[in-house]
Parts: structure tokens; C-alpha cells; sequence
């Protein structure tokens, strides 16, 4: 779209929902999302600089990929869509949200970034190697092991620093959130679910409540026995509460 | 060939438990560590150590900046040189260089620079890097856009240095409506522009183009000579055969009585740099966006092992370092300057945790056995150039 290419992966029947993914296991159909695909046309891009998508030289700016959406959205010809972010993607979402209110059915923020909380610190991405991170991130480190290449080769390590690049680019400085973000919160109309996970070590349980505080009739769910990567380490409980969420409300 | 005497200004004294407990000397080991006092000692002998190599005869002296780490503690070394230009009289004032990626404000660095070079009667050179990995780290800019911003610093401070003011600078990332500095540089067009490198294609092309001297830092010797040949190839390229005033090869050299006390004398320091000063993890070296992905690919195609892992026997006959008896130094610089052709050596002194008398004695020795033997056989080269593009 506009010249840059993005790689869509989709999958399922019913409304739309379109998924922002994580800015880890870019690229792959993981089984969050075909669990969701049961209940919904699951719509769930690469971002651009993630995955197989394109990284275009204007991508600077979080808005610049809110607006890629919003193209998104029309060359699909869908009016008004349910949107689930994960971390950074649930950042996205919110910034989209806020934005665009009248396209958003519903919002589903899972661990999601954007805030920063005086007091209460972010785990750094950038600073600790890739192994470490998969494991932090995860309650039980042993279910990592989904997300963590089997080999460290020159593919996989380049993949991942093309990856990194592309969120450093957008998230280095400020780290991970933009300081206009929550005062613009308010601005979200859609029925919005808050998902955390009990033990997230990278953006702790207080952000959840800060997002969950600053959305106007916003709900907290939190997945008990679970980091921060709430759809692949809880990823029943997870979609139980996502589509409890979207079908009966 | 030119002698420059280099210095790192480390800070020495590390916990007993350092090498277990912290997994480097940048960034993130705690400045408690650091004492003003025992600082205050050590600014003020480095600083003795960078003034006596004028009067033992080097050419020129060097600095560098580096910040919040125990490898080199000027973060700010333009006032390392001024403290040397009221304090020296004909030695070059060599700055290796100023991160000009690394700040707000490139205007602020072509300022200091005219200043340093109005005071010193135009003895400075200004050299420019982009910043170590660990920079940008420490300083919280966005390494995606280091080279970026190097370049337009780079801009900047060559039009701020030679285009009448006041004029407007707006670019990508400086924006500065009336550029108009006073003071203006002493020399003509400008101070020399030095690049210390660890080598991309780009920055080469780059040097070729400018015809600044390229200087290789800390590489094997192997590495240093594939750089060197690269820069000569890329200035045939481009119509010119590159000098050796162009060509700069900078190496920790440590000289004693004989080759077995030269050894022995610097291997614990030689350890301290390496394993100790250096000890970096791999993606602080190279944060996102840092190197570009074929960059990165060649670099671990490469399979370079980096010096931290290194014995001190390797480290030596990779030629990381230079220890011997005046005439062993001597004779290896000799063979080194036939296969390379630099006309720009710089000579690192104070090797990591060295104390001050090994030190002197090395510079000394340096100073009165291998620079007159060197001058009378490889040449008194002209003037550093690097005086911008033609």
C-alpha cells in the first residue's frame, strides 16, 4: 500500500479483528491467533520493519504507523474493526485508538507499552541480549522455548537485529512510550479490555492499572501464573477472556 | 613520519571483584567506584605525561573522548586540550576525536575547535568519530540514526568553519537559523579533520572523498592492514595515490631494556586493557541499527574474536600491542611502516592500569631510540594533512 510492502497474514470467519502483534515472533501464525480465528476473520500484519514487511526510510514515528492502519483498514474495505494489541502492538492500538476512535468496535490491550510510571521501572530491551529477554519475559521460563530460535546463526541473529532496529528506531528515546499518550487516553470511545499478566516483569502490573484508570470504562483482567507475554504463556485462559470479551459485549 | 603520543587517561583501580561481578567497565559500572581524589592524581600526571612527549620530541599529543566508563575518562576532551595549549608550545594538539554524533549541538564542537586552534597559534587537530556502541547506550541517543547524524554533523561544522555567517543550517537533525561563530579557526581552510576508525566501506569513502587521514584503532594487525589497503584502493578510485600523511596506525607500544622485560613489564597492563577496559558484551557494541545489516553480516562472517578473548601471547603476535627493546620496536615499526606506508603513527603510552614511572621509562626510551631512527629512515613526513576536499 502507498509503495510499501506488508505482509498480512489472516485467517477465520466472522467480524473483523485485527491483531497488533508483539515486537517478538513477528511473521509466524501462532496459535493465539488461530484460536481466535475460530470466533473471528483474524487479521494480523507484520508491522512494518517486522517480519517479512517492509521498513520504509519515513518510519519514525509510532503515527506513522497508526496511519499505515488506517491504509490498512480501507484497502480492506473494513469500516470499523476490534482491535487486540500485545506490548508493543498494544501500544499501537492505543495510540490508534485515540486517534480514530470511530473505527474501533472494540480495544484489547495486553501488556501493552506506551506509558512510562515515575517509580516504577521498565525492564530494557535494549540493553540485554536477545536470550536473556525471551526468558524474562515469560513467568515460566520454560515455555519461552516457543518464541526462541533453536540456533543462533548469522540468519537468525541478523533477522533479529533488523527487528530490533526498527523498534529502536521507533523506541529508543523516549524509551517505549510517548509522553503525550496518556492524557490522550480519554479520547478512547470503544468498550476497552485491559489484559496483564500477574507477573510481567517488563512493564509491571501498575501500567495495566494505568491504562485501565486513564480509558474511560475500561475493565482490568489479570492472567494469574503468567509474565509478560500473555498470549503465548497463558494462551487458553488468555482467548477465553478475549472472546468472553468481544462476543458479549 | 609523525609521532604522536596517545592517551586514554583510563581509570586504573577496579574492585578486587570486578572480573566475576560486572559484565563491563562502560556504561553501566557504578561511578562510586570512581574517587575524586585519587582523580584528581590522575588527570594531573596523564596530563604531565602528555606534556613531557613534547619535550622529548613527539610531534603531536592525542586525546579522546569516551564517557561513563573505566577504559578513558575524558568525556570531554576539548578541555583536555585546552589544558594542554597553554602548557605546550609547538606539539600538535591531536583530538581523536570529538563524537559529533553524540550531541545536541555540532555548533558547540566547531566553537571549542576555532577556540583550541585560536589559542594554540593553529596547532590543533580535530578529529571526528561517531561514538563507540557504548555511547549511545550511555547517552541515550538513538544509535538508528548515528551515521546519520555524524554526516550532517559533519556538515555543519565545515560550514560553520569556512562559510561566512550568518547563514542557515536546516537539516533532518540540526537546525540552527543563523550559524555565525565567533571565533573562526586559525588554520586554513580549516583545523585537519582526522578520522579514527574501525572501518565500515562508508567511512573510508567518506575519508577517500575528503582526503581526511584515516586512522585504524585497536585491530589486529592483520585487520589494520586490509583497512589501510581498502583506503589506498578507494583513493586510486578516485584518482589520487593516497599519501602517507593520510594514512594513520595507531598501537599501544611498551619499551624496556630488552624484549623479556618489555613483556614482562607490560603483560598484566596489556591484560588490564584488554579484558578489563575492553570487556564490552557484543550488542553494546553494536545496539540496533548501529552497523547496517550487510555490515553486521560480513562482521559475523568474519568470526573475528574479540581481543577480550584473547591470551596475552595472541594478543602479541595478532600485533595488537608493540613491546620489545628500543631496537626490536624499532625494527617492527620499520617492517610494519614498508607493508603499510603510514606516514601517521600514534603510539598509545600508558598502557591500561600501567603506573607512571613503567610509563615514562617506555616514553622515554620511545622517544630517544626509535623516533630519531625512524625520522632518519622512513622520513620526516610534511604537515598532518586533511584540509578538506579539493
Amino acid at each position: 500500500m502507498r509503495d510499501v510492502r506488508t505482509h498480512l497474514m489472516h485467517g477465520g470467519r466472522g467480524d473483523p479483528l485485527l491483531v497488533m502483534a508483539p515486537e517478538f515472533g513477528s511473521g509466524v501464525w501462532h496459535p493465539y491467533l488461530d484460536r481466535l480465528a475460530a470466533h473471528f476473520r483474524v487479521l494480523a500484519p507484520d508491522h512494518l520493519g517486522f517480519g517479512e514487511s517492509e521498513r520504509p526510510e519515513w518510519l519514525d514515528d509510532v503515527d506513522d504507523l497508526v496511519l499505515h492502519y488506517v491504509d490498512l483498514l480501507d484497502a480492506l474495505e473494513v469500516p470499523q474493526v476490534a482491535i487486540l494489541g500485545t506490548s508493543f502492538g498494544g501500544w499501537i492500538a492505543a495510540e490508534f485508538a485515540v486517534a480514530h476512535p470511530e473505527r474501533v468496535r472494540h480495544l484489547i490491550l495486553v501488556g501493552a507499552a506506551g506509558l512510562k510510571i515515575d517509580g516504577v521501572p521498565r525492564y530494557d530491551l535494549f540493553l540485554n541480549p536477545i536470550e536473556d529477554i525471551l526468558r524474562h519475559l515469560f513467568h515460566d521460563e520454560t515455555r519461552a522455548a516457543q518464541l526462541l530460535p533453536t540456533e543462533y546463526g548469522p540468519d537468525v541473529v541478523v533477522h533479529a537485529y533488523r527487528e530490533s532496529t526498527t523498534l529502536a528506531r521507533l523506541a529508543w528515546n523516549p524509551y517505549l512510550y510517548n509522553p503525550k499518550l496518556e492524557r490522550r487516553l480519554a479520547r478512547i470511545s470503544a468498550p476497552t479490555l485491559v489484559v496483564w499478566g500477574e507477573h510481567d516483569n517488563f512493564l509491571p502490573p501498575a501500567y495495566g492499572h494505568a491504562y485501565t484508570r486513564a480509558i474511560p470504562g475500561a475493565r482490568l483482567h489479570t492472567i494469574a501464573n503468567c509474565g509478560h507475554l500473555v498470549p503465548f504463556e497463558q494462551t487458553e485462559p488468555f482467548v477465553d477472556a478475549a472472546v468472553d470479551f468481544l462476543l458479549r459485549r | 613520519m609523525q609521532f604522536y603520543y596517545f592517551h586514554l587517561m583510563p581509570w586504573p583501580d577496579l574492585p578486587a571483584d570486578f572480573d566475576r561481578r560486572y559484565p563491563s567497565s562502560w556504561v553501566m559500572l557504578p561511578n562510586r567506584i570512581y574517587d575524586p581524589q585519587r582523580g584528581q592524581q590522575l588527570y594531573n600526571e596523564y596530563l604531565d605525561e602528555l606534556e613531557r612527549a613534547e619535550a622529548l620530541g613527539f610531534d603531536g599529543l592525542g586525546v579522546n573522548e569516551h564517557h561513563q566508563n573505566a577504559y578513558g575518562t575524558m568525556p570531554a576532551p576539548n578541555l583536555m586540550a585546552a589544558a594542554l595549549v597553554r602548557r605546550t608550545r609547538t606539539a600538535k594538539i591531536a583530538i581523536l576525536g570529538n563524537g559529533i554524533a553524540l550531541h545536541d549541538h555540532p555548533l558547540r564542537i566547531a566553537e571549542e575547535i576555532a577556540m583550541l586552534d585560536v589559542m594554540s597559534g593553529g596547532r590543533i587537530i580535530s578529529g571526528f568519530v561517531r561514538g563507540i556502541g557504548c555511547e549511545y547506550l550511555s547517552l541515550g541517543v538513538n544509535p538508528t540514526y548515528s551515521r546519520e547524524r555524524f554526516y550532517e554533523a559533519h556538515d555543519l561544522i565545515v560550514r560553520a568553519w569556512t562559510e561566512p555567517g550568518p547563514f542557515a543550517f536546516e537539516g533532518k537533525h540540526y537546525r540552527v537559523r543563523y550559524v555565525n561563530p565567533w571565533p573562526r579557526p586559525l588554520q586554513q581552510p580549516h583545523p585537519p579533520i582526522w578520522l579514527p576508525s574501525q572501518g565500515s566501506t562508508e567511512t573510508i569513502r567518506f575519508a577517500v572523498q575528503r582526503r581526511y587521514p584515516f586512522v585504524t584503532v585497536f585491530t589486529a594487525y592483520a585487520h589494520t592492514k586490509r583497512l589501510l589497503e581498502e583506503y589506498k584502493a578507494e583513493a586510486q578510485r578516485a584518482g589520487y595515490v593516497a599519501p602517507p600523511e593520510q594514512i594513520g596506525f595507531a598501537l599501544p607500544v611498551y619499551v624496556a631494556e630488552t624484549d623479556a622485560r618489555a613483556r614482562e613489564e607490560a603483560k598484566a597492563h596489556v591484560m588490564w586493557l584488554f579484558h578489563r577496559g575492553l570487556k564490552i558484551p557484543p550488542h553494546w557494541l553494536l545496539p540496533p541499527g548501529y552497523v547496517t545489516e550487510s555490515s553486521l553480516r560480513k562482521f559475523l562472517a568474519a568470526e573475528m574474536k574479540p581481543p577480550s578473548d584473547l591470551s596475552f601471547d595472541a594478543l602479541e603476535r595478532a600485533g595488537y600491542v608493540l613491546l620489545g627493546s628500543a631496537s626490536t620496536v624499532r625494527d617492527r615499526l620499520k617492517e610494519y611502516w614498508k607493508d603499510l606506508g603510514f606516514g601517521l603513527f600514534i603510539g598509545g603510552g600508558r598502557i591500561g592500569d600501567m603506573p607512571h614511572d613503567k610509563a615514562s621509562k617506555s616514553q622515554e626510551l620511545f622517544a630517544r631510540d626509535v623516533i630519531p631512527a625512524l625520522r632518519a629512515e622512513c622520513g620526516s613526513a610534511p604537515s598532518p594533512s586533511g584540509r578538506g576536499s579539493r
